[in-house]
């Protein structure tokens, strides 16, 4: 089937990509894997001799001492957990409503509107962050304004708080619910909830028994497409979380740029990274591969 | 006459999606002649389209082989074999205007700007299109779509035309006048026309030649009377036209051999063959009448129920049930017979038939 | 719907939404041009200062306080960001195009393999990728630099292009390819002619993106950037750690335009077709 001309052209056209992911996206992860493995250097850097406490430490003993047993990276990690779930919901929630009311509108409005609703979306990470570090300080726009109006008679201080850690994922992470949820909401047969209404469904029972479990693809690509930035997300805990609300993902970059044990924050990687692949494999037996390409 | 393209000895194999192997052309044979309109006609999946695939060079056969002009053109790519087609879904392209699209070939063969104007405006011309040659597609209707296509496919001057069911996005009235006007474009060009199609009716309107497919096989090669009256197989009679099957076995009858069903049917035959011989005889609306009251000893005479009269325009079709349970359909021109006039579905009725005209299928 | 008092509810949420999604983006812009030197969510007046202070024009109001930011460093910031920005999309969008004509074309034993690989970059966590090329480049000995940079963005780049390329490749007619060879046109031409005038919006739609998401990259980028080769989105994640300045709202609202200008460039493209 495949002549000689044909494998020319595939190989040439295959090559770039093979070499370049091959060296510079298989190669690294490689490397952290293997670094996850090996002692810690005392001044930074790595020993190159097996040692897999890296992964008891995350466990909360290290060295293989019981006695220093300390649940402390545990509590990061189940926190991170938690809070990346809460923000599956919380911007589910939101999304949901707001994708079936964009639904409803007209085909004019409905392009205009997800055009609107995406376009934030495109504005640099940073900027969106800093715009609610803005309005959440106890000097900025919220406490200012609601002490303006008269409502509170001192700065309230929303900011370093979970809230605030989980307003501020929910802000950056909403198209990444939004879009999957629309696409199926909108695929839907409009004549199903005629056919449910017809039947003697009234709305509340067409949503629960109708259009619930036909959206329920894009339910779960949106929670994985959410959980997986949350899981790791180091920015916007140290934006609005400030010290007390530490993630996993402060927890690695400590490790890298002030505590200087690079295996250890390899191994919390690697951790990271099997939390995703686990998802990922569920995610694909369960729904199918058809839902994952945006 | 000269041969434009012939398929010797052709098969492919496809492997099945759930496993195992589609056989899409079992061993198909067939030569189109110079200025002749072939028409491959089956059922979908019968391998039509594999076979117009295999001609003009996006499919490779397993073995056998495809000669245009007398040559061989195993491994000659698409691009270097005279032949042009008209897809099924037209495939313009959409970035092109109609003149682009029409224009296509002669610019990849690098012809003069006046040359391409002239042969583009001859070809829209043709298909009565002149002046749309600014469109692009998405402003045109499907029926000019199909024009557009049609005229992009003969501007090369083709040996051999292929269409691939082009005519099946169109509406009915369209697609009537469509089958007329190519059949006519066919005849002015003098190029062969190798039509693929599943509509039996379009088949028997516009070719010379149709060839029936089942199964990657090839069931009957002829003109379209020869299908209708005289078809080869069972497949064939049941394909083209309406009608009645009937298997049996043939016996002697009092005076003709009669063909008897399995479930005791007797039908009277005309000059027969052998007794003991297995066959199918086909009985088709038109064949049939009311008997008439005298005795005719050149009629065979079925007796029937009648179950339905229907109302058709031209004429009217009584469908009939049989002893044995199997439905019969009479087709009488004008408003009705006038005997059956008093007949009420329930009432026994007595069909009558020339015992030379149904065609006696023999199984080999 | 016959119940107008949910779709009214609905239409509600959906407005609160929208508000949601653009009050903060808007109170940065209006801010943006409050000349209260020390609280700057008290409105004073209207100034343009903060925007020629971040151009290195001191006015009077920039000097009366210590928010003075080196321009000089915002600047590099910028050439940075932007030729990391040119030089990855230039790359990855030939790379990511390539890619995607091969697996739409061709049908292979590993193509399965690919598809999984060229997913991968981009449902991994960022933090994860950052640290893997950190400790890859530093274990190599690779100097941190642009070039680190370039190579961290590439690593996910060529999977978006990918995506948007072969999301369109697979929106195209296939026997327009069909077509083109069967009126005489050798490969080659029928890939000038038809298949590239075809795919070109998603090329460019993927060039796009790869050079938004790139321009804005912070999490790889904050750990493989070297001292000297800080991007613009890092340079202002430093500000912020150190304090939040007026001059932030400013360079803001202008990453805010630039932004919104790409995304209209992107929209106008899509429209074209």
């Amino acid at each position: 089937m495949a002549t000689k001309r044909d494998l020319r052209s595939l190989s040439t056209l295959l090559t770039p990509s093979t070499l370049f992911l091959g060296i510079f996206f298989l190669g690294p992860l490689a490397v952290m894997i293997i670094f996850s493995f090996l002692e810690p250097g005392v001044y930074g850097g790595v020993v190159w001799n097996f040692y897999h406490w890296n992964y008891g430490r995350i466990l909360g003993w290290a060295d293989g001492e019981w006695e220093d047993f300390d649940p402390v990276y545990i509590d990061i990690f189940l926190r991170s957990v938690r809070l990346a779930l809460t923000n599956v919901g919380i911007t589910l929630l939101v999304c949901y409503p707001a994708a079936l009311w964009v639904s409803g509108l007209s085909a004019r409005w409905r392009t205009f509107v997800v055009f609107i609703i995406t376009l934030p979306f495109f504005v640099s990470l940073v900027v969106r962050l800093f715009c609610w570090v803005l309005i959440l300080r106890p000097s900025g726009f919220l406490s200012t304004s609601l002490m303006g109006l008269g409502i509170i008679s001192e700065p309230i201080d929303i900011i370093y708080t979970e809230t605030a850690v989980l307003i501020g994922m929910a802000y950056i992470l909403l198209p990444f619910m939004f879009l999957p949820l629309y696409a199926s909401i909108e695929k839907l047969d409009h004549s199903l909830l005629e056919a449910s209404a017809d039947l003697g469904a009234n709305p509340f029972q067409t949503f629960w028994r109708v259009i619930l479990p036909c959206t329920l693809p894009g339910i779960a690509a949106g929670a994985v497409l959410v959980f997986i930035p949350s899981l790791g997300n180091f920015i916007v805990p140290d934006l609005l979380g400030g010290a007390k609300v530490m993630m996993i993902g402060n927890l690695i970059e400590q490790q890298f740029l002030s505590a200087r044990n690079w295996p250890f924050g390899s191994a919390l990687s690697v951790m990271i990274m099997l939390v995703m692949f686990m998802l990922i494999v569920f995610y694909l037996r369960r729904i199918g591969r058809s839902e994952i390409v945006r | 006459m000269d041969s434009i393209a012939e398929v010797r000895e052709a098969v492919k194999r496809f492997p099945a999606p759930e496993g195992g192997v589609i056989t899409a052309l079992d061993d198909i044979s067939l030569n189109i002649q110079q200025g002749q309109f072939m028409t491959l006609l089956g059922p979908s999946g019968c391998g039509k389209t594999t076979l117009l695939r295999a001609i003009s060079g996006f499919e490779d056969l397993d073995s056998g082989e495809v000669r245009i002009a007398g040559e061989s053109v195993a491994g000659v790519p698409p691009y270097r074999r005279p032949v042009n087609t008209v897809f099924q879904n037209y495939a313009l392209f959409p970035h092109l205007s109609v003149s682009g699209n029409v224009g296509y070939g002669l610019d990849l063969a690098r012809v003069s700007k006046t040359e391409r104007e002239q042969r583009v405006g001859e070809a829209l011309e043709r298909v009565n299109l002149s002046g749309f040659d600014r469109r692009k597609p998405a402003q045109l209707s499907g029926g000019q779509q199909q024009r557009v296509a049609l005229a992009r496919a003969i501007i090369n001057q083709p040996k051999l035309l292929l269409l691939d069911e082009p005519l099946s996005a169109l509406d009915r009235n369209l697609r009537q006048s469509m089958q007329l006007e190519l059949k006519s474009l066919q005849h002015d060009l003098g190029i062969c026309f190798l039509f693929v199609t599943h509509d039996q009716e379009e088949a028997l309107t516009m070719s010379d030649q149709v060839v029936v497919l089942d199964h990657g096989r090839i069931e009957q090669i002829g003109p379209p009377e020869e299908l209708y009256h005289q078809p080869a197989t069972r497949f064939v009679a049941g394909f083209i036209g309406d009608g009645t099957l009937f298997s049996g076995t043939i016996e002697n009858g009092a005076e003709d051999p009669i063909l008897v069903t399995e479930d005791g049917l007797r039908i009277s035959v005309g000059i027969g063959p052998s007794v003991g011989t297995k066959a199918t005889l086909i009985i088709r609306p038109e064949h049939l009448n009311i008997a008439p009251q005298e005795p005719d000893n050149s009629l065979g005479i079925l007796d029937a129920v009648l179950e339905q009269s229907v109302f058709q325009g031209a004429t009217r079709q009584y469908v009939c049930k049989l002893a044995n349970g199997t439905s019969i359909s009479v087709s009488v021109a004008g408003s009705g017979d006038e005997a059956l006039s008093n007949v009420n579905p329930g009432d026994p009725i007595r069909l009558a038939y020339r015992r030379n005209t149904p065609h006696l299928i023999l199984e080999s | 719907m016959k119940h107008p008092w949910l779709k009214r509810l609905l239409s509600l949420h959906g407005l609160l939404f929208l508000a949601f999604v653009y009050a903060p983006i808007i109170i940065v812009v209006v801010y943006s041009f409050n000349s209260h030197p020390v609280n700057m969510m008290v409105w004073k007046d209207f100034t343009f200062d903060w925007y020629l202070s971040i151009f290195g024009n001191p006015t009077k109001l920039t000097e009366q306080t210590l928010y003075v930011e080196s321009t000089d460093q915002l600047l590099s910031a910028v050439k940075n960001s932007l030729t990391v920005a040119v030089t990855t999309t230039t790359f990855a969008t030939i790379v990511g195009t390539a890619t995607a004509l091969a697996i739409y074309r061709y049908h292979f034993k590993l193509k399965p393999f690919y598809q999984g690989l060229l997913y991968m970059p981009m449902v991994m966590p960022d933090i994860v990728l950052g640290i893997a090329l950190l400790v890859f480049f530093i274990n190599f000995g690779v100097k941190l630099g642009l070039m680190s940079i370039i190579i961290g963005h590439c690593t996910f780049l060529i999977s978006y292009v990918f995506v948007v390329v072969s999301a369109r490749l697979a929106g195209m007619d296939s026997t327009l390819e069909e077509a083109s060879a069967d009126l005489g046109a050798n490969p080659w031409a029928t890939f000038r002619r038809v298949t590239l005038p075809q795919i070109l919006p998603g090329i460019v739609g993927g060039a796009l993106l790869a050079f938004i998401i790139s321009m804005d990259d912070l999490v790889i980028t904050y750990f493989i950037a070297g001292v000297d080769s800080t991007t613009l989105p890092v340079f202002i994640y430093g500000m912020l750690r150190r304090g939040v300045k007026p001059e932030i709202n400013a360079i803001a609202t202008l990453m805010l335009l630039f932004s919104f200008a790409i995304a209209a460039l992107g929209l106008y493209f899509r429209r074209r077709n």
